[in-house]
């Protein structure tokens, strides 16, 4: 049970996909302009994962090894082309504002990653508890980006102003600079976090 | 010998199976996006036309619509067109005003161009150079329509989306009236 746990936290923290492994960071940079694209984008990534995971851990003694790239990328492009249309149909000004983001979700190497390096050799319960992990913690990275980016490059957060005349928008933060300047600052604080907790444990 | 039968049925089958499922939610999908899509294209008329109180669809062989004003007068037009681009089709919406039968102003509906560069044709800089030219303009990258800096393909889509259906509508609208 504990291995359980460790699963579903991993991905939230520990080996959190965005601040910790350093992987899926061109959506990361990319639609952090705002906390909504970011989170929004970090569902989306969220249900392939979850999804393709499960599928792939299912069929993982179907699918012989040598084939099991393409069977995989054929899984995971199967669940994009999903969120891609039913985002199009349900949420078109979402749809136009992630774009080209939300079909290159294919070649996010968190999925595969995943994917290849677990939920091909997991049983289906901790593929999908690994993927909701790594999931949620792809989500919040990206949610904190964007709201960083968003706060103190428009002053706002979820589209609701926040700070008020006194403060001059940073306009650099939402440019793409902002994005890797707002990346290696919060991967800094993880990293001191971090440390700290190993220190007082 | 048998291994590479299986190879070759696995991901066949799963090919079939993919491409059955996306089948399904495509023509579940596409019927709400079409809905969608003719609301978003009637919307921005009223966002290229800033007087406009109501529109009015226009038959033709594209999307095409007139822009009338709280008097009833109409002020314009809009037509819909489409050109290849970098990544696949630029959709975009112009705006012409009926007293001068100049461009007022484009609206890029959708595209897939590589977001920083070709995403740029949405800029309103860019967009705005389009203001005051007429059917006889050449509506040209590089003759009087700046290049975007590493999206070429993307600008000269715009401006060839833009050409290809002006003297359509211009015929369409006065034919209707």
């Amino acid at each position: 049970m504990a291995d359980a746990k460790r699963d579903l936290l991993r991905g939230l923290w520990e080996d959190n996909p965005v601040f910790r492994l350093l992987i899926g960071l061109c959506p990361a940079l990319g639609v952090t302009t705002t906390a909504t694209y970011g989170v929004a984008m970090g569902l989306a990534t969220s249900f392939v994962l979850i999804c393709s995971s499960a599928l792939i851990s299912v069929l993982k003694h179907l699918i012989p090894a040598k084939v099991r790239i393409p069977s995989f990328i054929i899984i995971i492009a199967t669940f994009v082309t999903i969120v891609d249309l039913s985002m199009n149909a349900a949420l078109p000004e979402l749809h136009r504002m992630l774009g080209m983001f939300i079909p290159l979700i294919v070649v996010n190497c968190l999925v595969l990653g995943r994917a290849e390096a677990y939920a091909s050799k997991m049983p289906v319960g901790f593929a999908i508890l690994d993927a909701v992990g790594m999931g949620l913690g792809f989500t919040w990275a990206l949610g904190i980006l964007g709201g960083v980016r968003e706060l103190l490059g428009t002053g706002r957060l979820f589209e609701i102003q926040i700070l008020g005349d006194f403060f001059t928008p940073w306009g650099i933060m939402t440019a793409p600079a902002g994005a890797f300047i707002s990346l290696g600052f919060l991967v800094a604080i993880m990293n001191l976090i971090s440390a700290r907790m190993k220190k007082t444990s | 010998m048998r291994e590479s039968m299986r190879m070759v049925i696995v991901l066949t089958v799963i090919a079939m199976v993919s491409a059955g499922v996306l089948s399904q939610v495509y023509n579940v999908t596409s019927v709400i996006i079409a809905e969608n899509r003719a609301r978003e294209m009637e919307s921005t008329v009223y966002e290229l036309f800033a007087d406009a109180a109501s529109v009015e669809f226009i038959e033709a062989d594209f999307v095409m619509f007139r822009a009338k004003d709280g008097d009833g007068t109409t002020v314009g037009f809009a037509y819909a067109s489409e050109a290849g681009g970098y990544a696949g089709p630029v959709r975009v919406m112009v705006g012409v005003g009926s007293d001068t039968m100049e461009i007022v102003n484009v609206a890029v509906l959708q595209h897939t161009e590589t977001p920083g560069l070709g995403s740029q044709i949405e800029d309103e800089g860019f967009r705005s150079q389009f203001q005051g030219k007429s059917a006889d303009s050449p509506i040209t990258i590089g003759q009087d329509i700046d290049n975007i800096t590493g999206a070429t393909v993307s600008a000269e889509a715009v401006a060839r989306a833009v050409r290809r259906n002006f003297s359509d509508a211009i015929a369409a609208f006065e034919g209707g009236q």
